[in-house]
């Protein structure tokens, strides 16, 4: 059927109208004055020291909730991969069911549990353990991104763990490796695909978020997202949030090229 | 074995972490206390008047209506879009592939920013169509990769069967494709339908006034406190779809002895089944989408008289609202803002006419100065005689022949202390650089508010423009940084109730409804002095409906409602007739809400600097901040 | 043949509330070629993976060489296996595959980089040591996954329906070349399939299973020629099994007809399974066999036709080299040694012939 690619038509028109337009639209903010002339300005904005700030900030967050996420997802995909849960009812519990709660009220609710004299706080105190102090922190932002974005992480590396073949494993294990050779050697390397997509999908909203540092973050942490935020809500210079913008695109497009080279067959994203 | 219970231990506590905060939140709406840092006793009349809330149920509706129109529309396109990529050749497919994942891939703030920009660019009023259009546009990924995979598993064979068999192409691919793809279709339809319903940064960006989701609302009302009504909303929310889920993957087990009666259950099943998964679900649907209708269209009966309110949050009794409605039949569009600064550029730029806003005093003088003010024909306002001279007198300082505003509230800014964690008296604004305080002090979050404390403290004018005088104000609120526990807004006062800080920079508004919640609490105003300020109503030059809100004006001067705007919001009035009618004689002679003017020292009023110098405190101020 | 190499002692499995073996015994000999036959759910693959250490079982032993091994975890045990789907290292070259087990073995990398080109020249595909397992055809694929097992010079050597994927020709080389293969090794093959032709092409030994019983052990000869039940008989070959009456020794009345069989001690009036199988009836004139009939259906099948002929009600199906068309009147005739008696089933378990296959 010849006349089933112009099905793709709606969605090209739409892409290029809602998707490629606009960061054109961006990329020409980015680099145009008021006064419509051309300059490097609004890119050069992010060498100011409280961008670079910023800038720094929000990637040694991101870095740090990246890596966290890693490391707490990757067991949990394992047990659930050998678990042989539903998938989709999986996806439902971690990722739809939650969502239903609204991600700013689930992110506030962390305040109330983190505060001083806040639930966690109090649970601690009755069991005479020291009190947690990290509300209106960088290690209460870090949490926050977790949190938020633990399913992305979860959800790629455990696409990628159901498909490997029990035999392989049972193979490596046939020819003399033991669970922990086998894991480094067969099961780490086959699910690189999943790590660098959940990566990418951890890193890249840690990175350019503002709700979190303004929800937790107690208004003391600046990230580079909050920077870009304001210069459109607040001081209505779309010309630098633009630029800003831009910048943080760099690290977007390094992303996505990644995940392009590790991931070529798209087994981390599927849902 | 001790792997399996490792491994139990494990996903039980990824699952507190997961549902510790919802279940807060399930916790918070049954908490009969209007903040959320204390446990006023169980109740259920947030769910009650939840259904009274007309501005959350409004929201609520349009959040349901952009979030189904936007999965329908996108599930449409996608997957459509799926079909005809599926049967591309590798190197279109990869292209294609590439322009679903700039979306998938791309940071929401650049994709909400980028969108906001076009619609600027291209003259498309922000509003429900343009939030809608983003929507679509970040849900067709999820719909294509969803189709997709099913489509890998789907043999082109059965497909090319059907035509075999006489089937035209279309009815081949409804009969024999389509239904091996529909699970794809679904999950992506869900999965769209619930990125849309939680969606807050593309909404914040691409939403114009007049219109809110759940979540932007939410945004608005974070920090001024969340409406206990809205943890109500989300439970039922959360509930109702935990319910559905129960229902639609707990089928009925199957323990039948023999292959027959097994076949027979499962037959019977299968009806039960599609009762649960398609019905039930169906029905919630509609109840939703009916109550989201019903909702609009008693917003949309009264048309004919419209007043377009610009106001701070939470600062306004919705009763006084309700009253001026039903007395005048004017149709009241109320909006909220959280600072003035956020308020300003939406008045400049004219996108909507607003016709009657509240900001304060430095901010007035920012748009008479900017020619954005209307003259109000004071013939309109006979109320206006109820306001205090005193206070018509402070006006001058920003409206010098009083023309274009009309007091609402005012207040002075201090020290909220809690007596119990503090230990000497309180009366410098030095108490906020004691170390003793480290982690215990809470600043207020606007560059005005930050920068009045050190310039009082160091004695200089609140509205000083000396660089030097600057800079050094910048050094001690950057010395200052390490010993504050937040920067907030309006969290002060919750913080404050709960026991959270010891000393807070606060309004004397809040200070009085804190006192109410939490005893502990005393409100100073520093001796070196503070910031006096006042909020009036003006009304913008491009106004539609200027008489209607001239009368609006008139109808808050009455004593009667401007009383009992002083008791929802707790914010001094400068109403005196509406003073003398408070019962309470401890509130109506407080030295908090009504402080003797002429005996607090070297009280100003902000006012406008200039661009200029706005530029260079905001540059001081990200430099605090950054540090 | 030599000692017994492998035990299994009372060996049951269950996965819920089904049960895939029960109480079953098996010893395997050194050096011996031993398939278990089955259709699928029978419990052949389980025992496989039992042995192979990847499953438990519920009870009972499993000795290696004089050793306990049931708990012992695979990487411990002295034997490699052969995947149904190959099951190799995607990320990770030919060389890299056949090299995993003696890489864990601490091999020296001289020894490691002969034993490849030894194993790769010995499942013909020398100079593959670069590619990669995804651009090889299955047939390859599964060669390398044989290399990478015997590399390790493992004593048994088990193969889980290796050739199941390939096609028919390549399936027909591949046995070949496993018969070669396990001479020129000397080790022991343990084989798992539902084709019961692979089995008796390349078995010394053939165990078949059903329902997680073990029906016969035999030579493929005798398992063909010598069913001992319905099962086997119909599983085995194709066979004419016929409900008759053991009148007594060396007499049994078959469709009413009394043949001379060569079969003893099923008792007097006892009713048996008789097994003929379709190439062993001789097709005769009417009235010079045993009994008279008609042919039914004809077709052409290569190396000879396949005849139903109806005969005292019932369609016997006769394999001839001769044609008879349809409607020729024939009698049928069969040599008593051909003639097959088996004990009727005492129990349902062993009845159970339906075949899923």
């Amino acid at each position: 059927m010849k006349n089933k690619r112009y099905l793709a038509g709606p969605y090209l028109f739409w892409s290029i109208s809602f998707v490629v337009i606009p960061l054109l639209v961006v990329f020409y903010y980015a680099m145009t004055n008021d006064e419509g002339s051309i300059t490097f300005a609004n890119l050069a904005q992010i060498t100011t020291q409280e961008n670079l700030k910023a800038l720094g900030m929000s990637l040694l967050l991101s870095f740090v909730s990246t890596a966290i996420c890693l490391l707490l997802a990757y067991p949990l995909a394992m047990i659930l991969s050998s678990k042989n849960v539903n998938q989709s009812s999986f996806i439902v519990l971690i990722f739809i069911l939650p969502m239903w709660m609204n991600f700013l009220l689930r992110t506030m609710a962390w305040q109330t549990l983190l505060e001083k004299n806040g639930v966690i706080n109090s649970i601690l105190s009755f069991v005479h353990l020291p009190a947690l102090e990290i509300i209106n922190t960088p290690g209460a932002i870090i949490l926050g991104m977790v949190y938020n974005f633990l399913p992305f992480m979860v959800l790629p590396i455990y696409n990628v763990l159901i498909k490997i073949d029990r035999d392989v494993i049972n193979a490596a294990r046939d020819l003399g490796a033991s669970s922990s050779y086998t894991f480094l050697k067969i099961i780490l390397p086959l699910s690189i695909p999943g790590i660098i997509s959940g990566i990418t999908m951890v890193f890249v909203p840690a990175l350019t978020t503002f709700v979190i540092s303004d929800l937790l973050g107690g208004g003391k942490i600046l990230l580079i997202g909050n920077v870009i935020e304001q210069s459109f809500k607040q001081n209505s210079n779309w010309h630098v949030g633009s630029g800003l913008s831009m910048v943080l695109m760099v690290f977007i497009i390094a992303s996505m090229a990644l995940v392009a080279k590790y991931d070529k067959e798209g087994e981390g994203s599927s849902f | 074995m001790i792997k399996k219970y490792l491994e139990k231990i494990y996903l039980f506590l990824i699952f507190i972490l997961l549902y510790a905060p919802i279940l807060t939140l399930i916790v918070l709406s049954f908490n009969n206390s209007k903040t959320r840092a204390k446990w006023g006793g169980f109740t259920l009349k947030w769910y009650s008047s939840l259904f009274q809330n007309e501005q959350i149920m409004n929201a609520l509706y349009t959040t349901l209506i952009i979030s189904l129109l936007a999965a329908v529309i996108a599930t449409v396109i996608g997957t459509a879009a799926a079909i005809a990529i599926h049967g591309m050749k590798q190197k279109w497919r990869t292209l294609y592939s590439g322009l679903t994942n700039i979306p998938m891939m791309n940071a929401e703030i650049v994709m909400g920013v980028s969108l906001m920009l076009l619609f600027i660019a291209f003259h498309v009023t922000l509003g429900f169509g343009t939030i809608l259009i983003a929507h679509i546009t970040f849900n067709i990924p999820y719909v294509i990769l969803s189709v997709a995979p099913k489509l890998r598993q789907t043999s082109r064979r059965t497909y090319e069967a059907a035509l075999d068999l006489g089937a035209s192409p279309l009815y081949a691919f409804f009969k024999v494709t389509f239904p091996d793809i529909l699970p794809g279709v679904l999950s992506g339809f869900m999965l769209a339908f619930t990125m849309s319903l939680d969606d807050f940064v593309i909404t914040h960006f691409t939403k114009g006034p007049g219109v809110d989701t759940l979540s932007t609302k939410i945004y608005s009302e974070v920090r001024k406190g969340i409406k206990p009504e809205m943890y109500a909303l989300s439970t039922l929310l959360f509930v109702t779809v935990l319910v559905l889920l129960i229902l639609v993957n707990v089928s009925p087990k199957k323990d039948a002895e023999t292959a027959a009666a097994r076949k027979h259950v499962r037959r019977r099943s299968r009806a039960g089944r599609i009762l649960i998964k398609r019905v039930i679900p169906v029905a919630i649907c509609l109840v939703f989408v009916g109550g989201g209708i019903y909702y609009a269209s008693k917003g949309q009966m009264l048309t004919k008289e419209k007043l377009i309110v610009y106001n701070w949050g939470e600062y306004m009794d919705p009763d006084v609202i309700t009253l001026f409605e039903e007395e005048t039949g004017i149709d009241v569009v109320y909006e909220e803002f959280e600072t003035n600064e956020i308020m300003y550029p939406k008045i400049s730029s004219g996108a909507i006419a607003y016709d009657l806003v509240c900001p304060s005093d430095y901010m007035i003088q920012r748009m008479r100065e900017n020619d954005l003010l209307a003259e109000i024909n004071f013939d309109n306002i006979p109320n206006i005689k109820n306001i205090g001279k005193d206070y018509l007198e402070r006006s001058k300082e920003f409206d010098p022949e009083n023309k274009y505003s009309v007091p609402y509230c005012w207040g002075t800014v201090g020290i909220l202390y809690n007596k119990t964690m503090v230990d000497e008296p309180i009366d410098s604004w030095s108490v906020l650089w004691d170390e003793k305080y480290k982690d215990n002090i809470l600043m207020q979050d606007s560059v005005r508010d930050a920068f009045g404390v050190p310039l009082k403290y160091l004695g200089y004018s609140l509205n000083s423009t000396d660089l030097d005088e600057l800079n050094e104000a910048k050094d001690l609120l950057t010395r200052q940084k390490p010993l504050v526990q937040a920067y907030v807004i309006d969290q002060v006062r919750d913080k404050m109730i709960g026991n959270e800080a010891a000393i807070g920079v606060i309004y004397s508004g809040e200070a009085i409804y804190t006192q109410q919640e939490n005893p502990n609490l005393e409100y100073v105003i520093p001796k070196e002095g503070s910031n006096l300020w006042i909020d009036s109503w003006v009304i913008p030059k491009n106004a539609e409906h200027k008489e209607n809100a001239e009368q609006f004006i008139n109808f808050l001067c009455r004593p009667d409602i401007a009383l009992m705007n002083f008791e929802y919001i707790t914010y001094s009035t400068p109403n005196t007739a509406a003073r003398e009618l408070i019962e309470a004689e401890s509130i109506r002679n407080s030295k908090i809400a009504f402080p003797d003017l002429s005996t607090v020292p070297n009280l100003e009023t902000f006012q406008y600097l200039g661009t200029k110098n706005d530029e260079v405190y905001n540059e001081l101020w990200n430099k605090v901040k950054s540090k | 043949m030599s000692n017994k190499l492998i035990d299994f002692i009372n060996i049951s499995k269950s996965y819920g509330t089904q049960t895939v073996l029960d109480d079953l015994n098996l010893y395997i000999r050194e050096n011996e070629f031993l398939t278990l036959l089955g259709p699928s759910g029978c419990g052949k693959t389980t025992t496989l993976r039992i042995l192979g250490g990847f499953e438990t079982p519920d009870c009972g032993q499993v000795i290696f060489d004089g050793e306990d091994i049931t708990n012992l975890p695979p990487n411990k045990r002295q034997l490699n296996t052969v995947f149904q789907k190959y099951a190799l290292f995607t990320h990770m070259t030919i060389a890299e595959n056949i090299a995993f087990g003696l890489k864990i073995k601490k091999k020296s990398k001289q020894y490691i980089y002969d034993k490849i080109k030894y194993a790769l020249k010995l499942v013909n595909l020398d100079g593959y040591e670069n590619r990669m397992p995804d651009s090889l055809s299955g047939g390859q694929q599964q060669r390398i996954a044989i290399a990478r097992a015997i590399v390790n010079e493992p004593k048994v050597l088990l193969l889980d329906e290796p050739l199941g994927a390939l096609d028919l020709k390549l399936r027909q080389d591949m046995q070949y070349e496993l018969i070669r293969l396990k001479n020129e090794l000397g080790i022991t093959f343990i084989y798992v399939t539902h084709d019961q032709e692979e089995a008796l092409t390349m078995s010394d030994t053939i165990v078949v299973m059903n329902q997680g019983y073990i029906q016969q052990i035999g030579t493929p000869e005798r398992i063909y020629n010598e069913p001992e039940n319905a099962f086997v008989a119909d599983f085995i070959g194709e066979s004419n099994i016929i409900p008759s009456l053991m009148l007594k020794d060396r007499l049994v009345k078959i469709l009413g007809v009394p043949f001379a069989c060569v079969d003893e001690g099923f008792g007097q009036n006892k009713p048996v399974d008789v097994v003929i199988r379709p190439e062993d009836i001789c097709l005769r004139k009417p009235g010079e066999g045993s009994i008279d009939g008609v042919v039914t259906h004809l077709i052409f099948k290569g190396v000879h036709y396949e005849m139903e002929v109806r005969a005292n009600e019932y369609d016997w199906l006769v394999h001839s080299t001769k044609m008879f068309p349809i409607g020729t009147q024939v009698s049928i005739h069969v040599d008593p040694f051909d003639i097959q008696i088996m004990k009727k089933p005492e129990s349902e378990d062993e009845e159970a012939v339906n075949i899923e296959e």
